[in-house]
């Protein structure tokens, strides 16, 4: 399980978390919700070690990981998916994916897995990262994430810009690292109807703050008007 | 015409073996080091001292001032540098002390001057080097002279520009490199020790410019203030080239060789320099990003 208690982030001198507190029980998805910018990508960002500071308790399993550098959490299982990708143009695919393996514990290599999900990427193993449209450059990074063989995922708006129909095909990979793997995930998402059909629990982050959290049955439509209707 | 390319290359060989661990500073760690001329100097000076003290010649110095140059970036790195990732200004006044307090250390004998302990080989007075018997002379080839000892440095050159590209493009090192060049965030968080590659990268371009020194001593003069002019040339190919790129460092490096010596032939050192720096100043105004450069699009 990962978990977070009383957690603040901070990025120069603003202030952007405040007493963050949220689970993520091992096997499940957690959503988290809210408008742009009240502080989803910092709440992945500071679990990953990459706000200039943090307080509070971040521990996955028995391992308290607060103080430990950002490539100790990705070895410790922590892997990442950032918005916007932010895969490497000019590595090759392969490249791109043998990249997210230094945080595996036998060093870099290509996860089976990520060839049978991706079977685009398994294909153009040589070509160049950049020359990948949108869709194809978030499976790279999801591959790229898997080579790590994680315990957690983080997945920030991996949706986010990319064609309707590939859109189906990223939400059901993500179901299938889900139930099929047993990767714990921690999904930031705009869309209402995929979180509650894929998440186990939410939570919803308004100002930095989680103003609400539960199992995603309780996820009323209340709520959403509430935080999340522009 | 023959024997003016050929002093061109080695020309250009020297501002290569300079500008590559420069280059790789500057382009993996986003540092200006000031101090990398020092480095060079360091190399030359253990290449005078391995032949008092040890009694080896040129040859062996050549290992020894790697490791010993590169020794002295790890501690750089880990005792200033990197306190100073990207405050890139910073970096180039803190390198700079850092170089000003080499280039003393060297002339106060490490300080045992003060104690009236002089130390041969150091001190602030000049030292020559011996070169080998074996690299002395010229060769005959083509019916053009060539010294043999311009012949070595291309070869060396040539030797530490391909281990160094094997480096980079080949081993899981280089490949952590280059990740850390391009996105050093996502490289951590793909479980990249950034800190502990940095510290290797920072060493090793620093042992080049060990090596980079052992050739200089061989036909100029070693004294403390030697590195300075270095780190200059060094900037100027690593800027016209291309920041990260490897073949925009050779690219560079050669173009420069060759017009100073070109022109050298032609006129006099003096000219020869001005229109190396005149080339590099059009380079950065017609291409800013260098000649090559993998962020150049």
């Amino acid at each position: 399980m990962l978990s977070l208690a009383n957690v603040d982030s901070f990025y120069g001198r603003s202030h952007v978390l405040h007493g963050v507190s949220m689970d993520a029980p091992t096997g499940e998805i957690v959503a988290v919700m809210g408008r742009n910018g009240v502080g989803k990508t910092t709440l992945l960002k500071t679990i990953m070690g990459l706000t200039d500071a943090a307080t509070g308790a971040i521990r996955l399993d028995d391992a308290e990981l607060e103080k430990r550098p950002t490539f100790e959490r990705a070895r410790a299982g922590i892997a990442y998916v950032p918005q916007g990708r932010e895969i490497i143009p000019d590595f090759t695919v392969e490249e791109n994916i043998l990249m997210g393996g230094y945080a595996r514990a036998g060093g870099p290599k290509i996860p089976e897995i990520a060839l049978k999900l991706f079977p685009y990427l398994a294909e153009n193993m040589s070509r160049s990262g950049g020359l990948l449209s949108g869709g194809q450059q978030q499976q790279l990074a999801i591959a790229r994430a898997l080579a790590a063989e994680p315990k957690v995922l983080l997945l920030d708006e991996p949706t986010e810009g990319i064609q309707p129909n590939i859109v189906e095909q990223i939400e059901e990979t993500i179901r299938i690292l889900n139930r099929d793997l047993g990767l714990t995930i921690v999904l930031v998402e705009q869309n209402v109807e995929f979180a509650r059909a894929a998440a186990h629990r939410f939570v919803i982050i308004e100002k930095g703050r989680v103003i609400a959290s539960g199992p995603v049955a309780d996820l009323s439509d209340e709520l959403i008007h509430r935080h999340m209707a522009v | 015409m023959i024997d003016t390319i050929f002093i061109g290359l080695s020309l250009a060989s020297i501002l290569l073996l300079v500008a590559l661990g420069l280059s790789i500073t500057y382009g993996a760690l986003g540092v200006i080091n000031m101090a990398h001329g020092e480095m060079v100097m360091i190399g030359a000076y253990v290449t005078v001292l391995a032949h008092i003290y040890l009694g080896v010649n040129l040859f062996f110095a050549i290992p020894l001032a790697f490791v010993v140059a590169a020794a002295l970036g790890w501690l750089i790195e880990r005792l200033v540098v990197r306190r100073l990732y990207g405050r890139l200004l910073d970096t180039l006044l803190a390198t700079w002390g850092v170089a000003i307090l080499i280039q003393q250390a060297v002339r106060l004998d490490l300080g045992l001057t003060f104690f009236g302990v002089n130390l041969a080989g150091l001190g602030p007075g000049l030292q020559n080097v011996q070169v080998p018997a074996v690299l002395q002379g010229s060769v005959s080839l083509l019916g053009v002279n060539l010294n043999v000892y311009r012949l070595f440095i291309i070869l060396v050159t040539l030797i530490a520009t391909v281990a160094t590209w094997y480096l980079m493009y080949r081993t899981s090192i280089g490949t952590q490199v280059r990740a850390i060049m391009r996105n050093p965030k996502m490289a951590a968080a793909c479980g990249i020790n950034v800190k502990r590659v940095n510290a290797l990268t920072f060493a090793y371009g620093s042992g080049l410019a060990g090596i980079a020194g052992v050739m200089m001593s061989g036909f100029k003069t070693v004294f403390p203030e030697m590195g300075t002019p270095y780190v200059v040339d060094g900037f100027l190919v690593v800027v016209a080239g291309g920041v990260g790129s490897l073949v925009g460092l050779i690219a560079s490096s050669g173009l420069l060789g060759q017009i100073n010596g070109v022109f050298a032939a032609l006129t006099n050192d003096i000219l020869a320099r001005a229109v190396m720096f005149g080339t590099v100043i059009l380079i950065i105004i017609l291409r800013p990003q260098g000649l090559f450069s993998f962020r150049g699009r």
